[in-house]
């Protein structure tokens, strides 16, 4: 993408926005910012601000698509009209959107017991407010405390993040600009107990050696990402435990 | 020693087995949202569904009057039936009953015994996480908070509790704060306060 003049990316060692090329955006989760979720979360990753709710389980309609051995995940992505400078105008599935469910409705398929509720579904909606790059690895991020909080059984919280390359450098989770004009990008999702890849995707070129380096860079920031989902969760809890310590 | 886990946190480096975990050669691994007992090895659930088994009482709403059989709403994944035959007052749709979990079948339907109909009162719906607790060690809660409000209080498993008579809002709000306040110690003690601070 991204087509005209394209801007210097990286400034004496520093990104447009001022970080180093492995440092990640400011991180805050929040969760249950939706009542009348079963689970839900809300997240800030740096400028993007996404809402991420579960319902369910419940039985599976339309009856067809029932699993009589296990639960059926059902995930729907979308970007709000007002979400981004470029036209995200209509509501709506688009290409785009269509995919990104898809992709994140599989990330979760890995994680959780669906065994356990055989021909029920469960409804994952991920709504992008504001979009600044990378919503797809917040969703998926955002989604993930939103299930844990759910209480329906998972074997992990996976958590989800971008690298790039400008040049020869890898860049850890790009924002718009960077998205647009960089020569590669690399979304990956991660269960963080197991190691498993559960998504990985690629745009633009990058060789054997750079995928393995930034593989490495998504591993590392993952420890800080998986710290922040697990506070939040924690939160609610520990606020009341706090209250009758003294 | 006890703490808060999340869902893929390590509970033991041994494979222990423990409801609601998993367990590898290196470890034991938990599934849900919990309170965990390092030397009890007890998970106590702090979100979680209901898990049908039999004997489990439970409140469900009647949705439909089949002739042969009802079928019962417990605002679960799983959708209960109770044969018409083995009911011996006449139920009609929109009538709250309670019953007793005979067994989970193939396809989610959790046959139901003995379902009585619960006359007036008012329903309540918490997270099937809080039953427990609200119930107490061999009922200690709940008698509590009974005799404090002189409320009847009927306990579903899959988190539906019924209510009538007495100072029901008063024990509404008990209920609501045990909810709030399941994982913390000394609740039972705030639970006295709170019923005995509004009885004068």
């Amino acid at each position: 993408m991204g087509g005209g003049e394209k801007p210097q990316l990286i400034i004496n060692g520093k990104r447009l926005d001022g970080r180093a090329s492995d440092e990640l955006r400011p991180l805050k989760i929040e969760v249950g910012a939706v009542k009348n979720a079963v689970g839900s979360a809300y997240i800030e990753w740096g400028n993007n601000k996404i809402l991420a709710a579960v319902y369910g389980p419940k039985e599976a309609l339309p009856k067809h698509v029932q699993d009589p051995e296990k639960a059926i995940i059902k995930c729907r992505y979308q970007m709000s009209p007002f979400s981004s400078l470029e036209d995200h105008g209509r509501t709506g599935p688009n290409r785009r959107s269509t995919e990104i469910s898809k992709v994140t409705k599989e990330v979760f398929q890995n994680v959780m017991l669906l065994e356990q509720f055989p021909g029920a579904e469960m409804d994952l909606y991920i709504d992008v407010l504001q979009a600044d790059g990378g919503t797809r690895a917040a969703g998926i991020t955002a989604a993930a405390v939103a299930f844990a909080a759910s209480g329906i059984p998972m074997t992990d919280i996976p958590f989800a993040v971008s690298v790039g390359k400008v040049g020869d450098e890898l860049i850890l989770d790009m924002n718009k600009i960077e998205d647009n004009y960089s020569d590669a990008d690399m979304p990956v999702a991660i269960s963080p107990r197991t190691g498993d890849i559960l998504l990985l995707q690629m745009d633009g070129n990058m060789t054997k050696e750079e995928v393995r380096r930034g593989l490495e860079m998504i591993k590392k920031a993952g420890e800080t990402i998986s710290k922040v989902q697990r506070e939040a969760l924690r939160a609610p809890y520990e606020k009341t435990l706090d209250k009758y310590k003294k | 020693m006890q703490r808060i886990v999340v869902p893929g946190e390590k509970l033991t480096s041994t494979p222990v087995r423990i409801e609601n975990t998993i367990s590898d050669k290196n470890g034991t691994y938990t599934c849900i949202m919990g309170y965990f007992d390092e030397d009890r090895k007890s998970l106590i659930p702090l979100e979680g569904l209901w898990q049908p088994r039999s004997g489990d009482n439970v409140i469900g709403v009647i949705e439909e009057d089949k002739g042969t059989m009802y079928l019962i709403n417990l605002k679960a994944p799983y959708k209960g039936l109770a044969l018409a035959k083995f009911v011996d007052a006449e139920l009609s749709a929109g009538d709250v009953v309670s019953a007793t979990v005979k067994q989970l079948e193939k396809g989610g339907t959790v046959m139901l015994l003995k379902p009585t109909r619960l006359n007036g009162g008012k329903i309540m719906a918490v997270s099937p996480s809080r039953t427990p607790r609200i119930i107490g060690k061999g009922n200690s809660m709940l008698k509590q908070i009974t005799e404090g409000t002189g409320t009847t209080i009927v306990i579903g498993l899959n988190g539906i509790i019924w209510l009538r008579g007495g100072k029901i809002d008063l024990a509404t709000t008990a209920i609501l704060k045990i909810v709030e306040e399941a994982h913390t110690t000394g609740l039972t003690e705030r639970i006295k306060v709170l019923l005995s601070g509004n009885k004068v």
